[in-house]
């Protein structure tokens, strides 16, 4: 397993993450030919994912911070919810599983190259429970999971450069779990306000 | 089928010990066996397997929201909502002929579910004046006379338009705007009796009257508080949730003066554990607190955070929350230090440590929910009950994350929807000036009448049409002697209705039953066949769709009814397409989706497999509150306490009910069978007040007006109420519920926490005021 030497090391922007991923089964980078906001608005339409991706069959937006994700190899298909604690635009995102426990943690990162284009990286930690714990001490397991990012990451950049530009945008900023306030209000908070009885 | 019942039941109590468990292979037999009463196994099929599916039937038994789709169970249904859903697919029909046989006066003497067992209404029927007797009358000439009346009054003010949470968006949007450009915002509806203190209190503390959470924040809480509220009986497919959370490791606190069966352990009847093994143990931890105590309860945790905060600084409260997003916790952390544990103590009847453990089971979680329903909001400081519940959460910044928030659990299953529509007495303006600009008329501003004031006003004379979209707002209503005596001075009452209640038989000198589709049923108008929309406790909003032929060919649907008499009475006030809306519902959620807020693209969006959620501002990182942040406040200790020699009632549904609808007269999980005539009772308080299980008392409430409310000949059960308390089932304990009785601030009636005494029967008194 891969460990930072600097658990607390800071974002481009300085920004301190408040969940560092200080170690990783899985640490993958591809440089995609798109600006760093293109890379990380198509990114972020998470409903998107079932277009590139080979093992995403599904997403659901639940709101901001929670994602419910399905995905499937052949006929098996597998549901799992997903809180985003962390989200700067452009810059990076991290997630963990919404499990009391959560099976698998990480984190994407988007950074501008002298290319113009954007180096995604995609570090992640599984944590599986009870017997499967097994399966992430062997090296062949979790080569097997970097190998499918990489290849998910392929597919994101062949996706992406070929489109040129991204589908939608979402622009917040969520620290901790919680979205955090714009000004101007978002569109979306734009809802009925009386009480409701 | 089985034929209605010819005379009432005559049924004895009987007592079992109350169930440990809910649900089960029981349910199942029980659901079935009602539908079966009630209708064809064919037609009983087709319901049950529609029943929440997307482009189904949106069950009208409660507004729980559903699994995504794809992870709806074939059957995703539970007992009440399948017999609900059958009690209204019956093949039992009322015809003319019943209304020749029965007059309004036997009818009024009849037992609600004597009434409900009749069947369908099929035509609309009208009692004239001087006349005790409904007789059948034509569509137009039925509408005619409303229209002719309403047209008459002196002032738009003078009629009163009532919504029940059954109701779809559709017709709940045609309603309120059938009354605004009538010229009046009298708008009462349920939802000014069940939640109306969660909304106002959400409304002023977070900026928003809803609850915040979905079924993965739910699924996924470390924590979940059910507070005030037995799923088990009203709103059981919450319960499937519950068991998800805790195979997900969460832990669940119970906070009831009744141990239901429901809080203790499920039986997931479509699981093999739930058929054969115990099934899952819900609440991990109970607590047995006196009616009204919750107040006080949650004002000694937040002390107790406060204070483990002091002993470990920075590890307890969510200083990066309440710093960025809140506003007043010092004025409330002072105020908080100050709860005296004696208050505590008398006012929930638990010990230090009972809270001190909660405490540390809040210590240990990241993410917590509360859930609370009636058993809250029907207290007399229901507002400030919720605020001190969002005071709570906030501490620990359990507000906005995933996993966390407030879940007011609601009843009707459109409930929440009908207020976004607008079914609301005090719109605001911003509404207001949008239904201007898009129907081309100035809707009026004062504010209208909720259900207490109306029901005021009738007794004054200031109101004299009342018009009812679905509901039984007589037995609904508190102070049943009143309510009647009011309706009974209205020159008019007019219920759009599926089936007979007790608001038809106590009328106004003139009454008109319009009788309507049900959801089960397929509503096919001038542009085809049409769908509706609801919205349930969680802000989803999605379709519904009757599957089933009408129950006959005289029916209209809701809206057809109100667009019709809208053109009878208001065509000419504005630009208001009311043909259109009838013959085409989507021109009604064009309409919708230009005013309401979050509803853009309605039609697109709610045709989506499983509709759209409306967004929470709350989960947005926005308070729209007064400054702007999300608001903690100051509550003062409440302690419920009933005089010598009295007790604290409850009033509550059966296991067999739906809302003010009994289907048969048994509770099961609490192990009364029999009779709905029965006090539930503490036997320490039994004991004290020298009664025995078996007695017959009349129930006798107290109230500061000096009136003796009096419901007679109930039989005393012997029950494990929390102490000093007692319960007895509601419509038939309304009458002891003073009209003035209601909740600060909300005006919401005080179903909860009635003073009452005991007077076993032979032995009556005058009671001295009190």
């Amino acid at each position: 397993m891969a460990q930072d030497e600097d658990d607390g090391r800071t974002g481009g922007d300085g920004v301190a993450r408040r969940r560092p991923l200080s170690e990783r089964h899985v640490d993958e980078t591809v440089e995609v030919a798109v600006p760093a906001r293109t890379a990380y608005n198509q990114w972020t339409q998470f409903k998107t994912f079932p277009r590139f991706s080979a093992v995403v069959r599904g997403v659901e937006q639940v709101r901001p911070t929670v994602t419910a994700w399905t995905i499937g190899y052949g006929p098996v298909r597998h549901r799992f919810a997903v809180e985003i604690v962390e989200q700067d635009p452009d810059a990076y995102l991290a997630w963990r599983g919404l499990e009391q426990h959560p099976t698998h943690e990480g984190e994407v990162e988007f950074r501008p190259t002298e290319s113009g284009g954007t180096a995604v990286t995609v570090r992640m930690l599984l944590r599986p429970r009870g017997a499967l714990k097994v399966l992430t001490r062997s090296s062949r397991v979790t080569a097997l999971a970097a190998r499918l990012v990489r290849a998910e990451l392929l597919s994101f950049k062949d996706f992406i450069e070929g489109l040129g530009q991204e589908g939608g945008a979402w622009r917040g900023t969520i620290r901790n779990g919680r979205v955090q306030h714009d000004t101007p209000e978002p569109p979306r908070s734009r809802v009925a306000q009386w009480p409701v009885g | 089928m089985q034929n209605p019942p010819g005379e009432e039941p005559d049924t004895s109590l009987s007592v079992t010990p109350p169930k440990k468990w809910a649900a089960g292979v029981p349910a199942v037999v029980h659901a079935l066996e009602y539908s079966l009463e009630q209708t064809s196994p064919r037609k009983t099929g087709v319901d049950l397997l529609t029943m929440n599916q997307v482009g189904g039937i949106d069950c009208p038994g409660c507004a729980w929201a559903d699994p995504a789709p794809g992870r709806r169970h074939r059957n995703e249904y539970c007992e009440n909502g399948a017999k609900h859903i059958n009690d209204e697919a019956t093949a039992r029909r009322i015809t003319a002929d019943f209304f020749r046989e029965h007059s309004v006066s036997d009818l009024a003497a009849r037992s609600d579910m004597w009434l409900n067992q009749q069947g369908r209404l099929t035509e609309p029927m009208i009692k004239r004046p001087g006349s005790d007797h409904y007789e059948p009358i034509g569509w137009n000439d039925a509408l005619g006379v409303l229209a002719q009346e309403l047209k008459g009054l002196e002032s738009p003010d003078e009629a009163a338009f009532y919504t029940s949470g059954r109701a779809s968006n559709e017709a709940a949007f045609v309603f309120q705007l059938f009354a605004r450009a009538l010229g009046t915002n009298n708008l009462p509806d349920c939802s000014n009796m069940c939640h109306e203190s969660s909304g106002f209190a959400l409304n002023e503390t977070l900026g928003v009257g809803k609850g915040t959470v979905s079924l993965d924040d739910l699924h996924h809480a470390d924590l979940i508080f059910l507070v005030g509220q037995n799923p088990g009986s009203n709103h059981p497919r919450q319960l499937s949730a519950l068991e998800e959370a805790k195979r997900n490791g969460g832990r669940i606190v119970a906070v009831n003066p009744l141990p239901e069966a429901g809080l203790r352990r499920f039986k997931n009847p479509q699981k093999p554990s739930g058929v054969v093994g115990r099934g899952t143990q819900i609440a991990d931890r109970f607590l047995h607190i006196k009616p009204g105590g919750d107040l006080a309860l949650f004002q000694a945790l937040n002390r107790l955070l406060l204070e483990a905060e002091d002993a470990r600084p920075g590890t307890v409260l969510d200083h990066d929350f309440i710093d960025a997003h809140t506003s007043g916790f010092e004025e409330f952390a002072r105020h908080a230090r100050t709860v005296d544990w004696d208050d505590v103590r008398a006012a929930t009847g638990l010990t230090r440590q009972e809270i001190e453990k909660v405490r540390d089971e809040v210590l240990a979680c990241e993410r917590v929910v509360v859930c609370w329903a009636m058993g809250i909001t029907q207290h007399k400081h229901g507002v400030p009950t919720v605020r001190e519940i969002v005071n709570f959460l906030m501490l620990r910044g359990n507000l906005g994350r995933a996993g966390t928030g407030v879940c007011p659990v609601r009843g009707h299953s459109n409930v929440q929807g009908d207020r976004t529509m607008g079914i609301w007495e005090q719109m605001p303006d911003s509404f207001l000036d949008a239904l201007r600009e898009e129907f081309g008329f100035d809707p009026p501003r004062p504010h209208g009448l909720d259900s207490v004031k109306a029901i005021k006003a009738m007794l004054e004379g200031r109101v004299k049409v009342f018009l009812a979209l679905a509901g039984n707002f007589v037995r609904a209503a508190p102070d049943s002697e009143i309510t009647e005596k009011a309706m009974r001075t209205c020159r008019l009452t007019a219920h759009i209705s599926t089936k007979l209640n007790r608001s038809h038989t106590v009328c106004g000198d003139t009454a008109l039953i319009l009788p309507t589709l049900g959801r089960t049923e397929r509503d096919v108008q001038a542009d085809g066949e049409q769908f509706v929309t609801v919205e349930n406790s969680m802000s989803e909003v999605h379709t519904s769709r009757g599957r089933i032929e009408p129950a006959s060919r005289m029916l209209l649907s809701e809206v057809a009814i109100l667009c019709r008499l809208a053109r009878l009475s208001v065509d000419g006030t504005g630009d208001i397409p009311w043909a259109k809306f009838e013959g085409d519902y989507n021109t009604i959620r064009d309409s919708i989706s230009r005013i309401v807020p979050g509803f853009h693209d309605f039609n697109a969006r709610v045709t989506r497999p499983g509709g759209f959620q409306l967004p929470n501002p709350v989960n947005e990182g926005v308070f729209r509150t007064e400054t702007g942040k999300a608001r903690f406040t100051c509550n003062e200790t409440v302690i419920p306490l009933a005089p010598e020699g009295h007790l604290l009632l409850q009033t509550l549904r059966s296991h067999d009910q739906w809302n003010t609808v009994p289907y048969t007269n048994n509770d099961r999980y609490r192990g009364i069978h029999g009779s709905r005539h029965v006090v539930l009772v503490n036997p320490a308080d039994l004991s004290a007040l020298g009664l025995a299980q078996g007695d017959r008392v009349d129930v006798v409430s107290v109230w500061e007006d000096g009136t003796e409310r009096r419901a007679e000949n109930f039989e005393v059960v012997s029950y494990p109420a929390a102490k000093g308390s007692a319960a007895a089932y509601y419509p038939e304990t309304n009458v002891l519920v003073p009209l003035d009785s209601v909740a600060d601030m909300s005006n919401q009636p005080t179903s909860k926490g009635i003073i009452v005494r005991l007077e076993p029967t032979g032995d009556r008194y005058k009671p001295a005021p009190v």
